[in-house]
């Protein structure tokens, strides 16, 4: 982690000591820049900022930590850094103002710290709760608050042009219905998402699903321009109101069209339809598309196999959340000649890709605080199990993990893939 | 006429201590045991030796199972259950089931002691892998090897290099729905520690813990010993991720003094299981008519002044099935609740009164 310079100042001058040899437990870490300090004596415990957090709708499980340090050891960003949600008690506890802590923004919400935590401390809840406090005060990492700005003025947070948000169809190579422009109901409304819609690789898997729910003769249609973020990841980030706003207005949207089911490309989404959107009057029956295709894979021509060994990385909103490991596993045991392996930490241990609750948006921002990217670990996992292929079937994945690929080296070895990019290339003649 | 009889639901250690109790006091009685054997868990679950005293514990409840054996006043039924009861205290009368049979049996009064369960790390959470890696095993695994003196990687059968134990598994858990304290684990994960020590001498120990619970004495005669005499590593922040990495285990956690992440290579990993009610002490509860508290333990009356009263006059608690206990607790209930009884007869039936 960096030392600020401010950070540096409020510490005595007697109190820096520099040595140009030292050797700290047995390592030689010789230098210059070695500045050790004496260690700042507690003098205090203060039950204050603390309470202020417990007061928050959302945040009164952090006061039950008991430091049994279960959750540190699942969290997959001290992985990477130096951060764990206990060590966020004890930091609060011991004098840390969360609300203007650089540790606030490092939590990506993957669950997995709830998921093992013995007295149910739910930082699913109370990082979006002082977030949102600081998001008030002005406190939000500049990029994070670029793209809460762009979904609030585009409808997505690439800051694409609305009227742009159907143009993926145009080289689908299948006729994609428009609710809006037929008029018919449909069995299945397709809830897009804005990367799919928008980003480059999103739209290639986007028309891939096209094609093959063509193929499947299933009776679908999209909303098209009117769509806008479902926007829960913002939500996770802080921003409770520009979420709010949003869910009125698509679930106003969606009155307006008949539909039997909503299929959604994004596990994020699908964790908004399923459990948020009730709550403001919009209850669905939701499905994920792999768990739409999962029961379909009998119908599918295959027209040539795949021979890679793929390992596939369980989406934390999909898994963990929502409680999906099957599905995108059934799909890929169906695809012919492909050989499913898994990484270590798979299923309800997944590992975070790092995009969820507003990471997708903190790029820059964590790189200044961890070591490496969420997706620069997992990739090397992917690599470490021999995966030729790494599936993925959350939109936010295939950008993330490309990225990845390259930085980490791994051009050429890894190859990262929507599930239904692989169905896709499977079921077309070669 | 009432009845001057007791009846003993449950032959493990409460309820051979109840037992003893009455044959000093002169009482008649009949145990009920659904096992093979009288003994308890210590016998039925092949533990090595017993907490905190490392005698072995065939010999030790053989020991305290021999003065029952061929004693005319008391009545021993095996692979038996009680599957029905009317009257009240000084008339119950109890129906024994037993290889097909129903027999009836008249008690003045009843003790339960039906004890506990291990605790199922569970197929479904994959927290600990248990079902997923060999390698991973119980404290109930554990004894079993250790009584069998072949301490061993149950993947290969090869004695492990290094052993690790994590402490609290499915105690103190609201999100499992154990919120208590277990009360043994710690020390019996001390005792197995100073075991495997003694068998392998080679191997390396650790203890993964939250708060080492030696209550009173266990503190010097297992936790200090287990550290300072027997090397074992005890080290505070608990282990909650697993994998399998080649042919051995690599687990990961934050060692919480330092702050800092551990990742550390196993051979075998104990998890210390805690105690739930036994399906026999859920099951009598609901016969009985006896209050469950919302962990299904049998709930007692009075605590803590008084420890083996439940909500049934006649009915008495004993051991285990009324919550977390050591052999001492245990067996000190068991006396406590054959007292209770022997007062209850005494009232009903005055003695020498005719």
């Amino acid at each position: 982690m960096p030392i600020e310079k401010e950070k540096l100042l409020s510490v005595e001058p007697a109190r820096i000591h520099e040595h140009e040899h030292l050797v700290l437990e047995g390592s030689d870490i010789s230098g210059h820049w070695n500045r050790m300090f004496e260690q700042r004596v507690l003098w205090d415990y203060t039950p204050d900022l603390l309470g202020k957090i417990t007061a928050l709708e959302g945040g009164e499980s952090l006061g039950w930590c008991y430091q049994c340090g279960k959750c540190v050891g699942v969290c997959p960003v001290d992985v990477v850094g130096d951060y764990g949600p206990r060590k966020i008690f004890r930091k609060v506890q011991s004098g840390t103002d969360l609300f203007t802590s650089d540790d606030l923004w490092l939590c990506t919400t993957c669950m997995n710290c709830l998921r093992v935590c013995p007295k149910e401390v739910d930082m699913v809840k109370i990082m979006p709760a002082v977030r949102e406090q600081a998001m008030l005060e002005g406190n939000v990492p500049a990029e994070l608050q670029d793209a809460f700005e762009k979904t609030a003025k585009y409808g997505n947070p690439l800051g694409e042009p609305a009227r742009k948000r159907a143009d993926w169809t145009r080289d689908a190579g299948v006729e994609v219905p428009i609710v809006a422009k037929t008029g018919k109901p449909v069995d299945l409304l397709w809830w897009v998402e804005c990367y799919p819609a928008y980003h480059p690789r999103g739209k290639e898997a986007a028309r891939a699903l096209a094609r093959t729910l063509v193929a499947l003769g299933v009776d679908f249609g999209i909303i098209g321009i009117e769509e806008k973020c479902v926007a829960d990841s913002q939500r996770l980030a802080g921003e409770k109101g520009l979420f709010e706003s949003l869910a009125e207005e698509n679930i106003k949207t969606l009155r307006n069209y008949q539909f039997r089911r909503l299929m959604v490309t994004d596990p994020h989404a699908y964790n908004a339809f399923r459990n948020e959107y009730p709550r403001y009057g919009g209850s669905y029956e939701v499905v994920h598309y792999t768990q739409l295709l999962a029961p379909l894979m009998s119908k599918i021509e295959w027209k040539k196999e795949l021979r890679y060994k793929v390992t596939f990385h369980d989406p934390c909103y999909l898994g963990r959340h929502n409680g999906e490991y099957e599905a995108p596993r059934a799909i890929l045991k169906a695809i012919p000649g492909l050989e499913l392996v898994e990484m270590f930490r798979c299923r309800q241990n997944g590992y975070c890709c790092g995009g969820g609750g507003g990471g997708m948006w903190l790029d820059g921002f964590n790189t200044q605080h961890l070591r490496e990217r969420l997706s620069e670990r997992r990739v090397r996992e992917a690599v470490e199990v021999g995966a030729e292929v790494l599936a993925v079937c959350c939109p936010f994945e295939v950008s993330r993990f490309e990225d990845a690929v390259k930085s980490t080296g791994n051009e050429g070895k890894l190859l990262v893939r929507d599930i239904v990019e692989l169905m896709d290339e499977a079921r077309r003649a070669a | 006429m009432p009845s001057e009889r007791v009846l003993i639901i449950g032959g493990g250690p409460a309820g051979i201590e109840a037992a003893r109790s009455l044959a000093d006091l002169g009482i008649p009685l009949t145990i009920i045991e659904s096992g093979e054997r009288l003994g308890g868990m210590p016998i039925t679950a092949h533990y090595a030796a017993l907490t905190p005293s490392f005698e072995d514990a065939e010999q030790a409840m053989g020991r305290m199972i021999a003065p029952l054996l061929g004693n005319p006043a008391i009545d021993v039924h095996l692979q038996s259950t009680i599957t029905a009861l009317r009257g009240a205290a000084g008339n119950f009368a109890l129906t024994v089931a037993s290889d097909g049979t129903q027999a009836e049996v008249e008690a003045g009064a009843i003790i339960v002691a039906t004890g506990f369960q291990h605790f199922d790390p569970g197929r479904e959470t994959q927290m600990y892998g248990y079902y997923e890696f060999d390698d991973v095993i119980t404290l109930a695994d554990s004894e079993r090897l250790l009584k069998e003196h072949r301490f061993v990687r149950p993947s290969d059968g090869r004695p492990p290099e290094r052993v690790a134990f994590i402490q609290c598994v499915g105690s103190r858990d609201r999100q499992i729905g154990n919120e208590f304290c277990s009360k043994v684990c710690c020390g019996v994960a001390s005792k197995q520690a100073i075991e495997i020590r003694q068998q392998l001498p080679d191997s390396k120990v650790f203890i993964f813990y939250i708060d080492m619970r030696m209550y009173g004495y266990w503190e010097n005669q297992i936790y200090w010993p287990a550290q300072e005499k027997y090397k074992v590593n005890f080290i505070r922040g608990i282990v909650a991720e697993v994998l399998k990495k080649g042919d051995r285990l690599v687990i990961r956690g934050e060692d919480t003094t330092l702050g800092r992440p551990m990742e550390i290579v196993v051979d075998v990993l104990v998890l210390s299981v805690g105690m739930e009610p036994s399906k026999g002490t859920r099951e009598i509860a609901k016969l009985l008519g006896l209050p469950q508290n919302k962990y299904g333990f049998i709930e007692t009356q009075g605590a803590p002044l008084a420890t083996v009263v439940t909500a049934v006059p006649g009915i008495f608690a004993a051991g285990s099935c009324t919550g977390p206990a050591d052999l001492e607790d245990c067996v000190s209930m068991g006396a406590a609740a054959a007292l209770k009884a022997t007062a209850l007869l005494r009232k009903k039936a005055p003695a020498g009164g005719g």
